[in-house]
């Protein structure tokens, strides 16, 4: 018997004396007690206690005696003692999967006990524990055994166990290749039978082996999508007995589901309209709830369907016909399903005017489908949904679509609205329209790109305003923000407005700031990270537009702090202008904990390293939420909560927690984690507890391990098109992260590692000799595996688009270190001078070079050079860790070579000499970047230190005061003073902006420069 | 504008719009996956056209261990409402009521005799909107929360102990009229 992972109850023949003992943890006692009575009864059991009890104690070979108990207990033939198992098991609990693995030693045991006696409740136990272990293979030959001997107990449960587990096994890498072929066709041939008994049962009772629940038909389905073919699958779809249709008559949705979702990647477009239509009027005829399948995604493939049938149009008409029907059903049915009728009535509105190929109506564009969204906005504009409702079919009208929309039906809406409150709603939704407009390239024509001989920076006419123009039209961005900034202010000059608003689901105020500073983003330049991979992000931005957005969505927070999005959307701003301890003030509100950081942290978190080191210095680990999640959730081997889902019998449950479980242990955001960390222990100098490839949560990542990024951007607030970059693209330092990113910093950390590494001082071996060639072979090995590696990862060429301009030079300066600690490495002193070492060190020092000059030379001319500088940590961060990268190496390289001189007077077994003069002079060059960088931020320091800062950032954000005329073109400047409270109230932010700016430049100045 | 379906462990990555508001609490993984693991049908999810979550529900099936069988706080098989949320730009929607139907559809076709749910005793928005749904107070179970929703002197909060009789309750016989008045400890609460 087990008490979870505490000490199991010895057998109840064991005596008071000894029960005691062992109850109370006396394990000197134990070990008396228990060898006397094995002596005495000739009990092997009383040898198994007392192996145990010496587990507990400090000594290596006491506590390793159980694995040698376990050992032979393996090479017996007979049944083993259950409780000699429950006993071992226990004991050796800190040793599994580290010294012995359970799915050789004790998963067979178990097995082999549960094969005896298989009809014990005990033998359950044994299950659970290889389960506990994630034995699947043991877990597999146990359920089969339960199965076969409670055939006729009517307990289904153990059917269905042992067919999950064959299946598991049949897609596990705990399985070899042609054993999982085996398993597939076994478990596709257990739920065939299954089925067919199903299909040609009139009623299916417990005892029968066919399937019964919905877990039981759903699970057969899932094995049938992996391991049988599509006809198999569409004939059982379309069956009588087994089809989806009959489950969902009885009230279950999730087939019905699974179906839709296994057939529209095989094109099965006439079975999902079959299958849409049949399900659908079963609502109508009352055979489910009305609309029990009334949901978007069904009318969406419903619809889609239809446009692929034969005669697409009399399909469509017979899903308007259907639509109908819903809409007939009854009047007060839920919002939710109302809208969802009306969306899909809009769906396939645009899906019959593809089919007649006239979506435009003549020049008034005045089209069905545009008459339809607007019908669908009269309906629900006032809803906080209703430009996401509308965004994905507004971006794909004509622009005589779209310009029928704006100028028509839009404004006669407007004129329609008696009330004032809902005047300003549809007012910030027109905005939100126009401005999602302008970002779509239908609404731009192209101009000639060269014009009298001469390249035009503007190759396009905009079909609005008609004036030239790049994508998105900046005339009309700058109407926006003059119309969106208009009705702001008519709602903060009007009480009787103001006082109306919290009767609204949102103030409108939200929605025209995000206009505003979007297309604020937007007219500075800022380009979407996947588009500008290289250098500084902010090298090609009018400076004063982003700081304007910045501080016109900073003060609207200020005013709705509960507006997630805008906060997201204003950490992310205040990351990438490098005011870091302030984008983790606004973080912070959030409160991102527990499961939801997986998906989240990244937005805050990624490369937070290396744009200021300072915030790991606070009072609680900054990645510590982080590191504990993870821990508590992949400490154990079997995914979290398997056996409840066996237990109640969930099987399609057990496929899913074993998937995710998966996912989240190869997550890009888990290898952030440690890779942040890693990066700031260094950067203090601080002591590494474990090397980042020893971790305990990167026991799961292997070179050729497929990272998976899933940071959720869903909160972002998005006005962008949904076919182009979306904001969070535009706001974020550099590409997200990526398969290929995670893998690089994580072998890059693991090369700092091998830099770092210096044996115990007390350690003196005792042939020096064998040891140094013990090293030396050690160091080459990494070395050959890490350069191996990462040429693997340098030479991709998408590369560049997955990283910033830093990073890239930074990775491909590790990967060439180890290319030339390689060689330097395998040339002995009087070898030919190795031919790869001076192109491979030339190529370094060229790349630490343009660093360089990215720091310190390259700020353009509309940019202030301060504000350059502290913009960009983020390159700051990569040369400095170039630097160190660099002098390490030849540090390592040197100290090599030294050690080998002090131990070989021959000098035989030194490093060549010119890789000896070569390395000193990377190391010089390390040494005196990293003395210019420091000395680089000592100066930005005390440059921050003097006083005029806080009109300086507003003459960077306005322009000097006297020059507050508006240029040309920028009606929009006074709109953003206005909103924000003119010149003086901007002064406290930019106080705040300098703060933080402050904070970060000392948190550099704390790191290790040496 | 949305779909109804079974919880997945994925959706976990896209519960933001929900998760963020102040008002929805965020526990660790292993509370979700249990709920996924022990009763599937009852935590249904509601998914917005971008694949976002907008609303969740997440119910258990559980009766009152054998050994409080007599006691007077026992608790027949039921069904327990644990946290519904819906995110704040899908509010006004239905969403909030559609997921509570289905979770009670669940209920009936596991022959429970009530849903049961806990709330704020201050919280009169959700009160009224589980009253709209015929729910009522069964009994007022003093201090159960350890702070007070709205007023930061308090240490403490009563929660309301809401009942729904389901079909197989044919006789009413576990609801109240009068469950404002029926006070219990905590430590009565199974």
């Amino acid at each position: 018997m087990r008490y979870g992972y505490g000490r199991p109850a010895l057998k109840s023949s064991v005596d008071v004396q000894l029960q005691t003992a062992f109850s109370d943890g006396n394990w000197n006692s134990v070990i008396r007690l228990a060898d006397k009575r094995a002596k005495s009864l000739k009990d092997p059991y009383y040898e198994a206690i007392k192996v145990s009890a010496e587990s507990q104690l400090d000594g290596a070979a006491e506590r390793g005696a159980v694995l040698n108990a376990i050992e032979d207990l393996v090479k017996q033939k007979t049944v083993p003692d259950i409780d000699t198992i429950e006993l071992y098991e226990w004991a050796a609990g800190d040793f599994i999967g580290e010294e012995i693995e359970y799915a050789d030693t004790l998963g067979p045991l178990r097995v082999k006990w549960a094969k005896a006696n298989p009809k014990s409740p005990l033998a359950m136990g044994c299950l659970q524990s290889c389960l506990e272990y994630w034995d699947l293979v043991s877990a597999q030959q146990i359920s089969t055994a339960l199965d076969k001997a409670h055939l006729n107990s009517g307990d289904r449960r153990f059917m269905f166990w042992s067919i999950t587990l064959t299946f598991l096994l049949s897609i596990s890498p705990q399985c070899s290749g042609p054993s999982r072929k085996v398993y597939s066709l076994l478990v596709a041939k257990q739920l065939e039978r299954a089925a067919e008994i199903t299909e040609n049962t009139p009623k299916v009772e417990t005892k029968d082996r066919g399937l019964l629940t919905e877990e039981e038909v759903c699970l057969y389905y899932r094995v049938l999508l992996a391991h049988g073919n599509k006809d198999d699958f569409v004939k059982r779809v379309r069956s009588g007995g087994l089809g989806a249709l009959v489950l969902l008559e009885k009230g279950h949705k999730l087939l019905f589901w699974e179906c839709l979702d296994a057939l529209e990647p095989w094109g099965e477009w006439d079975l999902i309209f079959d299958l849409c239509r049949q399900a659908l009027r079963l609502g109508v005829k009352g055979v489910t709830a009305p609309f029990f399948v009334c949901d978007l995604q069904v009318w969406k493939r419903f619809i889609a369907a239809a446009s692929k049938a034969a005669d697409p149009e009399a399909a469509l008409r017979e899903v308007q016909d259907i639509l109908k029907e819903f809409f007939a059903i009854e009047t007060k049915t839920a919002q939710m399903y109302k809208k969802n009728l009306s969306l899909a009535l809009l769906e396939s509105s645009f899906r019959l005017s593809a089919l007649a190929q006239d979506s435009a109506q003549g020049d008034t564009g005045m089209t069905p489908r545009v008459v339809q969204i607007g019908l669908l906005l009269d309906d629900c504009f006032d809803k906080l949904a209703a430009f996401d409702d509308v965004k994905g079919y507004v971006s794909i009208l004509t622009f005589e679509e779209a310009k029928a929309l704006v100028d028509v039906i839009l404004p006669k809406m407007f004129d329609s609205i008696p009330d004032k409150a809902r005047q300003v709603i549809l007012k910030s939704l027109i905005c939100k329209i126009r401005y999602l407009l302008a970002t779509c390239p239908q609404t731009l024509s192209r101009h000639p790109s060269v014009v009298d001989g001469e390249t035009q920076s503007q190759p396009y006419r905009c079909r609005f305003c008609s004036n030239l123009t790049s994508l998105p039209c900046r005339h009309c961005l700058q109407e926006i923000i003059t119309e969106a900034a208009e009705t702001y202010k008519q709602i903060t000059a009007d009480q009787e407005l103001q006082d109306l608003i919290p009767r609204l689901d949102k103030d409108p105020r939200q929605d025209l700031a995000l206009v505003v500073g979007t297309s604020l983003l937007k007219l500075s330049g800022l380009k979407a990270s996947s588009s500008s991979a290289s250098g500084a992000p902010l090298r090609d931005v009018q400076p004063e537009l982003l700081l304007q957005a910045i501080l016109l969505l900073d003060t609207q927070l200020g005013k709705t702090p509960a507006d997630n999005g805008l906060r997201l959307l204003l950490a992310q701003l205040c990351l990438l202008i490098g005011t870091t301890s302030y984008a983790q003030q606004v973080w912070i509100p959030m409160d991102v904990k527990r499961t939801i950081q997986d998906a989240l942290s990244p937005l805050f978190f990624d490369r937070i390293s290396t744009l200021s080191p300072a915030l790991f210095h606070g009072s609680r680990p900054l990645m510590q939420p982080l590191r504990s999640y993870y821990g508590n959730s992949l400490g154990n081997a079997p995914p979290l909560k398997i056996w409840d889902a066996f237990s109640s019998g969930s099987y399609t449950s057990i496929l899913d927690l074993s998937k995710y479980d998966s996912r989240l242990r190869t997550s890009c955001t888990l290898v952030m984690t440690l890779v942040e960390e890693a990066r700031a222990t260094r950067s203090f100098g601080s002591k590494v507890d474990i090397e980042i490839a020893d971790h305990p949560l990167a026991r799961d990542i292997e070179d050729d391990t497929l990272l998976i990024n899933k940071t959720d951007y869903g909160s972002f607030p998005n006005l962008e098109g949904p076919l182009g970059p979306q904001i969070q693209e535009f706001v974020r330092l550099g590409p997200e992260l990526s398969n290929e990113r995670a893998h690089i910093a994580f072998l890059t950390e693991q090369f700092f590692d091998l830099l770092a590494y210096k044996p115990p001082k007390d350690y003196k071996p005792a042939r020096p000799h064998d040891a140094a060639i013990r090293d030396r072979n050690y160091a080459l090995e990494s070395l050959t595996r890490l350069n191996h590696s990462l040429a693997n990862l340098i030479h991709i060429p998408s590369l560049p688009t997955l990283l910033t301009g830093p990073e890239m030079t930074h990775y491909n300066v590790v990967f060439l270190l180890t290319s030339a600690l390689l060689a330097s490495l395998s040339t002995a002193r009087g070898d030919p001078t190795p031919k790869t070492l001076a192109p491979v060190t030339s190529s370094i020092r060229t790349a630490l070079s343009s660093l360089r000059t990215s720091c310190y030379h390259s700020c353009p001319p509309r940019m202030p050079p301060t504000l350059f500088a502290l913009t960009d940590m983020h390159t700051v961060a990569h040369l400095r860790e170039t630097a160190l990268a660099v002098k390490h190496s030849a540090g390592f390289i040197l100290a090599f070579h030294e050690r080998e001189l002090a131990r070989d007077r021959s000098g035989k077994s030194a490093l060549h000499r010119d890789v000896v003069s070569e390395m000193k002079a990377l190391e010089a060059v390390g040494s005196k970047t990293l003395a210019e960088t420091k000395s680089h931020l000592q100066k930005l320091k005390e440059l921050l230190g003097e006083g005029g800062w806080l009109d300086r950032i507003l003459e960077w954000t306005f322009g000097r005061e006297e020059e507050e005329v508006e240029r040309e073109g920028e009606g929009y400047k006074a709109a953003v003073l206005d909103i924000v409270g003119g010149r003086d109230a901007a002064e406290e932010w930019a106080g705040k902006m300098l703060e933080s700016w402050r904070d970060g430049v000392k948190g550099w100045l704390m790191v290790r420069w040496d | 504008m949305a779909n109804f379906r079974r919880f997945r462990p994925e959706d976990l990555n896209k519960l933001s719009k929900c998760n963020l508001d102040p008002l929805t609490e965020t526990y660790e993984l292993g509370f979700y996956l249990q709920y996924h693991a022990k009763w599937p049908s009852l935590f249904q999810v509601a998914e917005d056209q971008y694949g976002n979550i907008i609303g969740y529900i997440m119910g258990k099936l559980e009766s009152s261990p054998d050994v409080y069988r007599f006691s007077e706080h026992y608790l027949p098989w039921h069904a327990h409402i644990t946290a519904v949320t819906v995110a704040p730009e899908a509010r006004r929607l239905g969403i909030g009521k559609l997921l509570t139907e289905q979770l009670e559809a669940a209920a009936d076709a596991n022959d429970t005799w009530f849903v049961d749910l806990f709330v704020r005793s201050t919280n009169y928005k959700a009160i009224t909107f589980y009253k709209s749904m015929g729910y009522s107070i069964f009994r007022v179970v003093k201090d159960y929360y350890g702070d007070h929703s709205s007023d930061p002197t308090k240490s403490s909060e009563d929660a309301y102990d809401m009942r729904k009789p389901m079909k197989r309750d044919v006789k009413k016989e576990h609801i109240r009229e009068d469950g404002e008045k029926f006070e219990v400890d905590p430590s009565d609460v199974w």
